[in-house]
Protein backbone atom coordinates (compact mmCIF):
# COMPACT_ATOMS: atom_id res chain seq x y z
CA UNK A 1 0.00 0.00 0.00
CA UNK A 2 1.55 3.69 -0.51
CA UNK A 3 0.54 6.28 2.02
CA UNK A 4 1.53 8.98 -0.25
CA UNK A 5 1.22 9.79 -4.11
CA UNK A 6 2.64 12.44 -6.29
CA UNK A 7 1.37 12.54 -9.90
CA UNK A 8 2.71 14.97 -12.30
CA UNK A 9 3.04 17.54 -10.11
CA UNK A 10 3.14 20.97 -11.40
CA UNK A 11 3.78 24.35 -9.90
CA UNK A 12 4.39 27.98 -11.86
CA UNK A 13 4.99 31.30 -9.58
CA UNK A 14 4.50 33.72 -12.60
CA UNK A 15 7.38 32.20 -15.07
CA UNK A 16 9.23 30.29 -13.00
CA UNK A 17 8.51 26.52 -12.98
CA UNK A 18 8.77 25.76 -9.38
CA UNK A 19 7.79 22.16 -9.68
CA UNK A 20 8.19 20.27 -13.09
CA UNK A 21 6.65 17.22 -13.09
CA UNK A 22 6.84 15.77 -9.58
CA UNK A 23 6.29 12.12 -9.53
CA UNK A 24 6.52 10.20 -6.33
CA UNK A 25 5.38 7.08 -4.83
CA UNK A 26 6.06 6.69 -0.74
CA UNK A 27 5.06 3.26 0.52
CA UNK A 28 3.42 2.67 3.93
CA UNK A 29 5.87 2.75 6.52
CA UNK A 30 8.76 4.07 4.82
CA UNK A 31 10.86 6.43 5.70
CA UNK A 32 11.75 8.72 2.77
CA UNK A 33 14.10 10.98 2.14
CA UNK A 34 14.15 14.00 0.23
CA UNK A 35 17.75 15.77 -1.02
CA UNK A 36 18.37 18.49 -3.26
CA UNK A 37 20.37 21.80 -3.64
CA UNK A 38 18.26 24.55 -2.30
CA UNK A 39 15.26 25.71 -4.47
CA UNK A 40 15.22 22.49 -6.03
CA UNK A 41 11.57 22.56 -5.27
CA UNK A 42 11.21 20.65 -1.92
CA UNK A 43 9.75 23.33 0.23
CA UNK A 44 7.11 23.97 -2.81
CA UNK A 45 6.10 19.82 -3.25
CA UNK A 46 6.12 19.82 0.56
CA UNK A 47 3.17 22.72 0.65
CA UNK A 48 1.75 21.68 -2.66
CA UNK A 49 0.73 17.92 -1.06
CA UNK A 50 -0.64 19.68 1.91
CA UNK A 51 -2.48 21.89 -0.10
CA UNK A 52 -0.53 24.87 1.97
CA UNK A 53 0.12 25.89 -1.86
CA UNK A 54 -2.37 25.36 -5.05
CA UNK A 55 -0.68 23.15 -7.82
CA UNK A 56 -0.63 24.47 -10.88
CA UNK A 57 -1.70 20.60 -12.09
CA UNK A 58 -1.08 17.35 -11.00
CA UNK A 59 -2.19 15.62 -7.99
CA UNK A 60 -1.38 14.44 -4.38
CA UNK A 61 -3.09 11.29 -3.25
CA UNK A 62 -3.17 9.95 0.56
CA UNK A 63 -4.16 5.71 0.83
CA UNK A 64 -5.66 6.60 -2.63
CA UNK A 65 -7.50 9.56 -1.84
CA UNK A 66 -7.59 13.69 -2.09
CA UNK A 67 -6.33 15.23 0.82
CA UNK A 68 -9.24 15.81 3.15
CA UNK A 69 -9.78 18.10 6.45
CA UNK A 70 -10.34 14.76 8.34
CA UNK A 71 -6.93 13.03 6.74
CA UNK A 72 -5.14 16.41 7.95
CA UNK A 73 -5.61 14.49 11.86
CA UNK A 74 -3.14 11.80 10.55
CA UNK A 75 -0.82 13.89 9.42
CA UNK A 76 1.88 15.77 11.13
CA UNK A 77 3.87 18.97 9.42
CA UNK A 78 7.25 20.73 10.17
CA UNK A 79 7.44 23.40 7.83
CA UNK A 80 10.59 24.99 7.13
CA UNK A 81 9.99 28.09 8.74
CA UNK A 82 8.42 27.88 12.52
CA UNK A 83 4.75 28.53 12.84
CA UNK A 84 4.67 28.94 16.16
CA UNK A 85 3.13 31.95 17.55
CA UNK A 86 5.59 34.58 18.65
CA UNK A 87 3.41 35.57 21.88
CA UNK A 88 2.12 32.62 23.29
CA UNK A 89 4.36 30.82 25.64
CA UNK A 90 5.36 26.60 24.78
CA UNK A 91 2.45 25.01 27.41
CA UNK A 92 -0.73 27.60 25.75
CA UNK A 93 0.64 26.25 22.52
CA UNK A 94 0.19 22.47 24.25
CA UNK A 95 -3.14 23.51 24.84
CA UNK A 96 -4.06 25.10 21.85
CA UNK A 97 -2.42 21.61 20.17
CA UNK A 98 -4.62 19.33 22.58
CA UNK A 99 -7.64 21.39 22.08
CA UNK A 100 -7.16 21.35 17.98
CA UNK A 101 -6.22 17.45 17.63
CA UNK A 102 -7.71 13.88 18.97
CA UNK A 103 -4.59 12.22 19.00
CA UNK A 104 -2.89 14.90 20.29
CA UNK A 105 -0.98 13.50 23.98
CA UNK A 106 0.34 16.44 25.99
CA UNK A 107 2.27 13.84 28.19
CA UNK A 108 4.39 12.86 25.13
CA UNK A 109 4.56 16.65 24.03
CA UNK A 110 5.93 17.35 27.78
CA UNK A 111 8.29 14.58 27.40
CA UNK A 112 9.68 15.45 23.81
CA UNK A 113 10.22 18.80 25.02
CA UNK A 114 11.97 17.36 28.24
CA UNK A 115 14.18 15.13 26.32
CA UNK A 116 14.93 18.33 23.51
CA UNK A 117 15.96 20.40 26.82
CA UNK A 118 13.14 22.89 26.23
CA UNK A 119 13.04 22.83 29.95
CA UNK A 120 10.99 25.90 30.71
CA UNK A 121 7.71 26.03 28.94
CA UNK A 122 6.44 28.83 30.43
CA UNK A 123 8.80 30.80 28.28
CA UNK A 124 7.23 32.40 25.31
CA UNK A 125 8.51 31.14 21.56
CA UNK A 126 9.56 34.96 20.84
CA UNK A 127 12.51 34.57 24.14
CA UNK A 128 13.66 30.64 22.20
CA UNK A 129 16.49 30.60 20.36
CA UNK A 130 16.55 29.15 16.86
CA UNK A 131 17.17 25.49 17.73
CA UNK A 132 14.64 25.45 20.52
CA UNK A 133 11.87 26.67 18.13
CA UNK A 134 12.54 23.98 16.09
CA UNK A 135 12.68 21.53 19.44
CA UNK A 136 9.67 22.89 19.98
CA UNK A 137 7.78 22.06 16.91
CA UNK A 138 9.56 18.99 16.85
CA UNK A 139 7.73 17.78 20.18
CA UNK A 140 4.47 19.03 19.82
CA UNK A 141 4.65 17.54 15.73
CA UNK A 142 4.97 14.04 17.39
CA UNK A 143 2.91 14.55 20.01
CA UNK A 144 0.31 14.22 17.97
CA UNK A 145 1.15 10.72 17.14
CA UNK A 146 0.30 11.29 13.22
CA UNK A 147 0.02 8.19 10.70
CA UNK A 148 2.14 10.47 8.38
CA UNK A 149 4.69 12.81 9.04
CA UNK A 150 5.96 15.31 6.30
CA UNK A 151 9.20 17.23 8.41
CA UNK A 152 10.84 20.05 6.18
CA UNK A 153 14.38 20.11 7.60
CA UNK A 154 13.12 19.30 11.06
CA UNK A 155 17.10 18.96 12.38
CA UNK A 156 18.12 22.65 11.11
CA UNK A 157 19.41 24.73 13.88
CA UNK A 158 19.47 21.53 16.33
CA UNK A 159 22.49 21.19 18.30
CA UNK A 160 24.85 17.65 17.20
CA UNK A 161 23.10 16.45 20.38
CA UNK A 162 19.37 17.31 19.80
CA UNK A 163 20.03 16.31 16.05
CA UNK A 164 20.65 12.64 17.17
CA UNK A 165 17.78 13.07 19.39
CA UNK A 166 15.28 13.82 16.40
CA UNK A 167 16.38 11.06 14.24
CA UNK A 168 16.04 8.97 17.18
CA UNK A 169 12.80 10.14 16.92
CA UNK A 170 12.20 9.20 13.71
CA UNK A 171 13.21 5.81 13.75
CA UNK A 172 11.08 5.37 16.81
CA UNK A 173 7.82 6.70 14.98
CA UNK A 174 8.63 4.39 12.21
CA UNK A 175 9.29 1.32 13.99
CA UNK A 176 5.42 2.10 15.44
CA UNK A 177 4.67 2.25 11.49
CA UNK A 178 4.44 5.78 10.46
CA UNK A 179 5.17 7.06 6.98
CA UNK A 180 7.56 9.56 7.37
CA UNK A 181 8.64 12.11 4.68
CA UNK A 182 11.35 14.53 5.71
CA UNK A 183 14.04 17.09 3.85
CA UNK A 184 17.75 17.65 4.96
CA UNK A 185 20.79 18.80 3.73
CA UNK A 186 22.54 16.57 6.31
CA UNK A 187 23.28 13.81 3.45
CA UNK A 188 24.81 11.56 7.07
CA UNK A 189 21.39 12.00 8.60
CA UNK A 190 19.35 11.06 5.39
CA UNK A 191 21.97 7.99 5.04
CA UNK A 192 20.95 6.55 8.41
CA UNK A 193 17.56 7.44 8.91
CA UNK A 194 15.52 7.12 5.33
CA UNK A 195 15.07 3.69 3.65
CA UNK A 196 14.57 5.23 0.40
CA UNK A 197 15.37 8.90 -0.94
CA UNK A 198 14.61 10.78 -3.73
CA UNK A 199 17.01 13.49 -4.96
CA UNK A 200 15.30 17.01 -6.41
CA UNK A 201 17.20 19.27 -9.04
CA UNK A 202 14.88 21.95 -10.87
CA UNK A 203 11.56 20.94 -9.68
CA UNK A 204 12.39 17.32 -10.90
CA UNK A 205 13.08 14.02 -9.21
CA UNK A 206 16.26 12.97 -10.75
CA UNK A 207 17.07 9.91 -8.86
CA UNK A 208 15.12 7.85 -6.20
CA UNK A 209 15.51 4.40 -4.90
CA UNK A 210 16.38 2.41 -1.51
CA UNK A 211 19.36 3.67 -0.18
CA UNK A 212 21.10 -0.20 0.32
CA UNK A 213 20.10 -0.75 -3.35
CA UNK A 214 21.41 2.33 -4.38
CA UNK A 215 24.66 1.62 -2.74
CA UNK A 216 24.95 -1.82 -3.84
CA UNK A 217 24.30 -0.85 -7.40
CA UNK A 218 25.93 2.35 -8.23
CA UNK A 219 29.74 2.34 -8.25
CA UNK A 220 32.61 3.15 -10.19
CA UNK A 221 34.40 0.38 -12.09
CA UNK A 222 37.88 1.38 -12.85
CA UNK A 223 40.42 -0.16 -14.85
CA UNK A 224 43.43 0.45 -17.07
CA UNK A 225 43.49 -0.14 -20.59
CA UNK A 226 46.25 -1.17 -22.88
CA UNK A 227 46.40 2.32 -24.77
CA UNK A 228 45.14 5.66 -24.11
CA UNK A 229 43.75 5.23 -27.57
CA UNK A 230 42.19 2.30 -27.11
CA UNK A 231 38.60 1.61 -28.46
CA UNK A 232 35.92 0.80 -26.00
CA UNK A 233 32.92 1.46 -28.17
CA UNK A 234 31.57 -1.51 -27.43
CA UNK A 235 31.74 -1.98 -23.59
CA UNK A 236 30.92 1.62 -23.19
CA UNK A 237 27.20 1.01 -24.76
CA UNK A 238 26.28 -1.86 -22.11
CA UNK A 239 23.16 -0.02 -20.36
CA UNK A 240 24.09 -0.53 -16.76
CA UNK A 241 26.65 2.12 -17.66
CA UNK A 242 25.44 5.89 -16.96
CA UNK A 243 28.58 8.14 -18.59
CA UNK A 244 32.55 6.74 -18.95
CA UNK A 245 35.60 9.17 -17.86
CA UNK A 246 38.66 8.69 -19.60
CA UNK A 247 42.27 10.16 -18.41
CA UNK A 248 45.10 8.79 -20.30
CA UNK A 249 44.93 4.74 -20.07
CA UNK A 250 43.02 4.66 -17.01
CA UNK A 251 39.09 4.28 -18.04
CA UNK A 252 36.33 4.99 -14.77
CA UNK A 253 32.80 3.94 -15.27
CA UNK A 254 29.78 5.12 -13.47
CA UNK A 255 27.42 1.93 -12.99
CA UNK A 256 24.22 2.14 -11.60
CA UNK A 257 23.73 -1.60 -11.38
CA UNK A 258 25.14 -4.64 -11.76
CA UNK A 259 28.71 -3.59 -11.35
CA UNK A 260 30.21 -6.88 -11.42
CA UNK A 261 29.32 -7.68 -14.81
CA UNK A 262 30.81 -4.49 -15.51
CA UNK A 263 34.07 -5.18 -14.04
CA UNK A 264 34.19 -8.56 -15.67
CA UNK A 265 33.31 -6.72 -19.17
CA UNK A 266 36.28 -4.68 -18.54
CA UNK A 267 38.62 -7.29 -17.49
CA UNK A 268 37.25 -9.46 -21.01
CA UNK A 269 38.15 -6.05 -22.94
CA UNK A 270 41.64 -6.68 -21.66
CA UNK A 271 42.31 -4.02 -19.25
CA UNK A 272 43.85 -4.52 -16.50
CA UNK A 273 44.23 -3.35 -12.45
CA UNK A 274 40.64 -3.58 -12.28
CA UNK A 275 38.34 -1.96 -9.50
CA UNK A 276 34.89 -1.44 -7.98
CA UNK A 277 35.14 1.61 -6.18
CA UNK A 278 32.02 1.97 -3.45
CA UNK A 279 29.72 5.25 -3.35
CA UNK A 280 28.36 6.45 -0.44
CA UNK A 281 25.12 8.85 -0.35
CA UNK A 282 27.01 12.21 -0.55
CA UNK A 283 29.12 10.57 -3.68
CA UNK A 284 25.60 9.11 -5.21
CA UNK A 285 23.72 12.71 -4.40
CA UNK A 286 26.77 14.79 -6.03
CA UNK A 287 26.80 12.54 -8.95
CA UNK A 288 22.83 13.12 -9.51
CA UNK A 289 22.79 16.51 -9.26
CA UNK A 290 25.99 17.74 -11.19
CA UNK A 291 28.05 14.69 -13.07
CA UNK A 292 32.08 14.73 -12.55
CA UNK A 293 31.76 16.70 -9.11
CA UNK A 294 31.83 13.86 -6.55
CA UNK A 295 34.15 13.55 -3.75
CA UNK A 296 35.14 9.69 -5.28
CA UNK A 297 35.96 11.37 -8.52
CA UNK A 298 38.41 13.71 -6.93
CA UNK A 299 39.65 11.22 -4.40
CA UNK A 300 40.25 8.77 -7.04
CA UNK A 301 42.58 11.56 -9.41
CA UNK A 302 44.57 12.54 -6.47
CA UNK B 1 25.49 -6.73 21.83
CA UNK B 2 25.02 -3.58 20.85
CA UNK B 3 28.80 -2.48 22.54
CA UNK B 4 29.76 -5.08 19.90
CA UNK B 5 27.99 -3.71 16.57
CA UNK B 6 28.41 -0.78 14.76
CA UNK B 7 27.83 0.47 11.48
CA UNK B 8 29.66 3.16 9.72
CA UNK B 9 26.58 4.80 7.50
CA UNK B 10 28.74 6.79 5.21
CA UNK B 11 30.23 3.59 3.72
CA UNK B 12 29.67 2.63 0.12
CA UNK B 13 28.30 -0.67 1.88
CA UNK B 14 24.75 -0.56 2.25
CA UNK B 15 24.57 -0.59 6.21
CA UNK B 16 22.03 -3.80 6.22
CA UNK B 17 25.52 -5.88 4.96
CA UNK B 18 27.29 -4.07 7.33
CA UNK B 19 25.18 -5.78 10.26
CA UNK B 20 24.95 -8.77 8.78
CA UNK B 21 28.73 -9.01 8.55
CA UNK B 22 29.21 -7.93 12.41
CA UNK B 23 26.54 -10.35 13.66
CA UNK B 24 28.27 -13.73 11.82
CA UNK B 25 31.72 -12.12 13.45
CA UNK B 26 30.59 -11.73 16.61
CA UNK B 27 29.09 -15.45 16.50
CA UNK B 28 32.03 -16.82 14.70
CA UNK B 29 33.74 -15.23 17.83
CA UNK B 30 31.47 -16.51 20.40
CA UNK B 31 30.65 -12.81 21.13
CA UNK B 32 27.66 -14.22 20.58
CA UNK B 33 26.60 -17.75 21.62
CA UNK B 34 23.72 -20.26 20.99
CA UNK B 35 20.38 -19.41 21.79
CA UNK B 36 21.37 -15.86 23.12
CA UNK B 37 19.05 -13.36 22.49
CA UNK B 38 19.62 -10.59 20.13
CA UNK B 39 18.15 -7.10 20.43
CA UNK B 40 14.47 -6.13 19.00
CA UNK B 41 14.39 -4.50 15.71
CA UNK B 42 13.75 -1.48 17.38
CA UNK B 43 16.00 -1.50 19.39
CA UNK B 44 19.19 -2.14 17.53
CA UNK B 45 17.38 0.27 14.62
CA UNK B 46 17.48 2.91 17.79
CA UNK B 47 21.29 1.58 19.50
CA UNK B 48 22.68 2.23 15.49
CA UNK B 49 20.39 5.00 14.74
CA UNK B 50 19.55 3.90 11.43
CA UNK B 51 16.35 2.64 10.03
CA UNK B 52 14.11 0.02 11.56
CA UNK B 53 13.73 -1.41 7.63
CA UNK B 54 17.27 -1.69 7.04
CA UNK B 55 17.60 -3.68 10.79
CA UNK B 56 15.01 -5.95 9.78
CA UNK B 57 16.26 -6.93 6.27
CA UNK B 58 19.17 -7.41 7.92
CA UNK B 59 17.59 -10.01 10.20
CA UNK B 60 15.42 -11.73 7.37
CA UNK B 61 19.10 -12.08 5.88
CA UNK B 62 20.39 -14.09 8.74
CA UNK B 63 17.64 -15.78 9.74
CA UNK B 64 17.83 -17.36 5.91
CA UNK B 65 21.19 -17.93 6.12
CA UNK B 66 20.49 -20.11 9.35
CA UNK B 67 22.66 -18.00 11.71
CA UNK B 68 19.62 -16.49 13.66
CA UNK B 69 16.04 -17.98 13.87
CA UNK B 70 13.06 -15.71 14.89
CA UNK B 71 9.99 -16.88 17.37
CA UNK B 72 7.61 -15.16 16.50
CA UNK B 73 6.16 -12.72 19.45
CA UNK B 74 9.72 -13.77 21.30
CA UNK B 75 12.50 -11.92 19.28
CA UNK B 76 15.00 -13.00 17.72
CA UNK B 77 17.98 -15.21 18.73
CA UNK B 78 21.11 -17.14 17.96
CA UNK B 79 20.32 -20.13 16.67
CA UNK B 80 20.52 -23.26 18.96
CA UNK B 81 19.82 -26.92 19.13
CA UNK B 82 21.37 -29.80 16.77
CA UNK B 83 22.88 -27.55 14.59
CA UNK B 84 24.61 -24.90 16.93
CA UNK B 85 28.00 -26.38 16.82
CA UNK B 86 28.12 -25.85 13.29
CA UNK B 87 26.10 -22.06 13.20
CA UNK B 88 29.21 -20.43 14.44
CA UNK B 89 31.62 -22.34 11.94
CA UNK B 90 29.09 -21.43 8.83
CA UNK B 91 29.64 -17.73 9.84
CA UNK B 92 33.07 -18.01 10.28
CA UNK B 93 33.26 -19.21 7.04
CA UNK B 94 30.64 -16.11 5.27
CA UNK B 95 33.03 -14.21 6.60
CA UNK B 96 36.44 -15.59 5.52
CA UNK B 97 34.82 -16.75 1.98
CA UNK B 98 34.03 -12.64 1.44
CA UNK B 99 37.70 -11.54 2.71
CA UNK B 100 39.39 -14.52 0.54
CA UNK B 101 37.52 -13.86 -2.85
CA UNK B 102 38.31 -9.84 -2.33
CA UNK B 103 42.29 -10.48 -1.88
CA UNK B 104 41.82 -13.17 -5.01
CA UNK B 105 39.82 -10.25 -7.21
CA UNK B 106 42.53 -8.07 -6.38
CA UNK B 107 45.18 -10.60 -7.13
CA UNK B 108 42.97 -11.27 -10.57
CA UNK B 109 42.50 -7.17 -11.15
CA UNK B 110 46.45 -7.32 -11.13
CA UNK B 111 47.27 -9.59 -13.99
CA UNK B 112 48.48 -12.27 -11.89
CA UNK B 113 47.88 -16.09 -13.30
CA UNK B 114 45.74 -18.75 -11.72
CA UNK B 115 49.18 -20.84 -10.89
CA UNK B 116 50.49 -17.36 -9.30
CA UNK B 117 48.07 -17.06 -7.05
CA UNK B 118 48.12 -20.74 -6.03
CA UNK B 119 51.32 -20.45 -5.12
CA UNK B 120 50.91 -17.30 -2.80
CA UNK B 121 47.78 -19.07 -1.04
CA UNK B 122 50.37 -22.21 -0.34
CA UNK B 123 52.65 -19.59 1.27
CA UNK B 124 49.58 -17.87 3.39
CA UNK B 125 48.48 -21.15 4.36
CA UNK B 126 51.75 -22.34 5.45
CA UNK B 127 52.19 -19.20 7.73
CA UNK B 128 49.13 -19.35 9.05
CA UNK B 129 47.84 -22.99 9.49
CA UNK B 130 51.80 -24.57 9.60
CA UNK B 131 50.37 -27.98 11.47
CA UNK B 132 48.01 -29.09 8.49
CA UNK B 133 51.45 -28.78 6.19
Amino acid sequence: MNAITLSGLYKRFGAFVALDGVDLTIPAGCVFGLLGPNGAGKTTTFKCMLGLVRATSGTVAFDGAPLTPATFEHIGYIPERSVLYDWMTVREHIEYMRHSFARFDPSKAHALLEQLGVGDDRKRVRALSKGMRTATAVALAFARQPDILILDEPTSGLDPINQRTVLNLIINEAARGATILFSSHQIGQVERAAERIGVMQRGRIVLEGAVDDLKAGRKIVEGILPSETFAIDGFAANPNIDRIERSGRVVRAFVHQQPDAVAADLTQLGAGGIRVVDLNLEDIFLDAVSPGTSTASVVEEA
Amino acid sequence: MPAILTVDPRSGVPIYLQIIEQVKRSVALGALTPGEQLPTVKQLALDLTVNPNTVARAYRDLEHDGVIETASGRGSFVRAGNGAANVSLAAGRDVAREGIDAALREAKSLGLQRSDVAHLVELSLTRWFPEDV
